[in-house]
């Protein structure tokens, strides 16, 4: 961790609500006044349980989603868009079928010169480990490869920050462990800031700095969990353990044991 | 023979085996009297017409017509079919605005347009190719308009968020996306710019496999009546294989 408590936020969401229009024209609240700061290089985890808005808060700030009220702004600048300086990781992989590794991952790039192109595909393509498989098609990879694939695709164009939707939800628990120690690999050397949303608490204390824990219906933030532990995080170390707690504490009531 | 071998010759018998049997029951039935020359000749006689129109350069001449004249317009409903369902399958717009008049244009046959289409474009050529184009144009569109349609709205998403210019996206987005369902236009609107070729012939021509067909009826030629309808059936399914081949080379990512 960095120090940069003075410095402003990077990213910066204010007073957003979101309503969904039922069918019977009734408004549902999704999120309730959400309010949070995000610093530069900093690794923020959104838990919650599912259907809590933890997502569409994500789409929000991304900028696929505008419809709601209340700002985000990125670098000072208002989001009314998504745009390819901001990398994108969804559950589901999302690469083009019809094109290979190396084509899915330069796909954002644009005027470039083949060679650097094809330098820079490669560099990331290496960075996630999938040095070998540049021309294999997504259908070919293994959920875990292709989520790399999906990893590699978002950090290409250097993206200031980087949104990630339960990037490791659909893989089996060893794959995802893994996936979890190249991310936070990767993270350190590219400094990228991260958002991230997931419903695995454990993920969320490896990977954050801090954690926004999200109640539901409608989706509000509950609280807001600083993640003080340097050096390596042990899963299974006692202050790892404590942190997972206070996080699990929040969801579940404990005060009747188990 | 190795096994998979014994496989394949198992696979190919299995393909042949109703074609050869057809094949030798009428063989059987020619031989032992049981058909009408006239009506049905032998396989024999058949095989001897086959050679003669072949060596008369008849069979060649006609078949080359055909062939011709599909290709010119089967080419343009390919063209304009793509082009104008890729155009309508990405606009709301363009579609509510083309639906009513497609879906009542559709299911008539080209074969009822051959009266106006004669008055139109008289009998010369250019009233043929627009009526083999007619066959095929509206099967390619609305393929193609599915297959825009059922573009992954998620990837349509990731394509989108990354800024993709235009032409980008359409070319590498859009129509990889579509290829399955192009090909299955191209290939069924393909069989019916054949059977639109025929149609045509038969109706007011000198030249092709369909006037050589209705030529033979007249003089009782039954013989050349089958080697024509053969000789469609063989040429529209090299013309299909040659597509799925190419089909299987474009789409190497299924």
């Amino acid at each position: 961790m960095q120090n940069h408590e003075k410095e402003q936020d990077y990213i910066s969401v204010q007073g957003l609500h979101k309503y969904f229009i039922q069918r019977d024209s009734e408004k549902l609240q999704i999120l309730e006044d959400i309010n949070f700061g995000v610093k530069k290089g900093e690794v923020i985890c959104i838990v919650g349980s599912s259907g809590c808005g933890k997502s569409t808060l994500l789409r929000a700030i991304c900028g696929l989603d505008t419809e709601h009220s209340g700002t985000v702004t990125i670098d000072g600048e208002e989001v009314t868009g998504p745009n390819r300086h901001r990398g994108m990781v969804f559950q589901e992989h999302r690469l083009f079928p019809w094109l290979t590794v190396a084509q899915n991952v330069g796909y954002v790039l644009q005027g470039l010169s083949k060679e650097e192109k094809r330098e820079k595909v490669q560099k990331y393509i290496d960075l996630v480990g999938l040095h070998g498989f540049e021309k294999s098609y997504p259908r070919e990879l293994s959920g875990g490869m292709a989520q790399r694939a999906g990893i590699a695709r978002a950090l290409v164009n250097k993206p200031s920050v980087l949104f990630l939707d339960e990037p490791f939800g659909a893989l089996d628990a060893f794959t995802k462990i893994s996936m979890q120690k190249e991310l936070k690999r990767i993270q350190k050397k590219s400094d990228t800031t991260m958002l991230l949303v997931t419903h695995d608490i454990d993920e969320a204390v490896y990977l954050a700095d801090r954690i926004i824990v999200m109640s539901e219906r409608p989706g509000k933030i509950r609280r807001i969990v600083p993640v003080e532990l340097t050096g390596h995080r042990d899963r299974n170390s006692y202050e790892f353990v404590a942190i997972r707690k206070i996080i699990y504490n929040e969801f579940f009531d404990e005060s009747n044991g188990e | 023979m190795s096994k998979s071998a014994a496989k394949n010759v198992g696979y190919i018998a299995e393909y042949m085996v109703l074609v050869v049997t057809i094949i030798v029951v009428w063989i059987v039935m020619g031989s032992t009297g049981h058909l009408n020359p006239v009506i049905m000749p032998s396989p024999g006689k058949v095989g001897n017409t086959i050679v003669s129109l072949v060596a008369s350069g008849e069979l060649w001449e006609n078949l080359a017509v055909s062939v011709l004249r599909v290709l010119q317009g089967y080419l343009l409903a390919a063209v304009l079919g793509i082009v104008l369902g890729i155009l309508i399958g990405l606009s709301h717009h363009l579609d509510r605005l083309t639906a009513l008049l497609i879906q009542l244009i559709k299911p008539i046959p080209p074969i009822a347009w051959i009266p106006l289409v004669i008055l139109w474009f008289g009998i010369g050529e250019s009233g043929k190719i627009f009526l083999i184009f007619l066959g095929g144009f509206f099967t390619i569109l609305i393929n193609v308009i599915d297959g825009i349609r059922q573009t992954d709205v998620k990837l349509i998403e990731v394509s989108k968020s990354m800024e993709t210019p235009f032409l980008k996206h359409i070319f590498l987005m859009v129509i990889p996306s579509a290829a399955p369902n192009i090909f299955t236009g191209l290939r069924t609107g393909l069989s019916s710019c054949w059977m639109c070729v025929v149609a045509a012939e038969l109706v007011s021509s000198t030249t092709g496999l369909g006037y050589l067909i209705m030529n033979a009826r007249q003089f009782g030629k039954t013989d050349v009546v089958i080697v024509g309808m053969l000789t469609i059936g063989i040429i529209g399914k090299i013309m299909d294989s040659l597509l799925r081949l190419a089909e299987k080379r474009v789409i190497r990512w299924k």
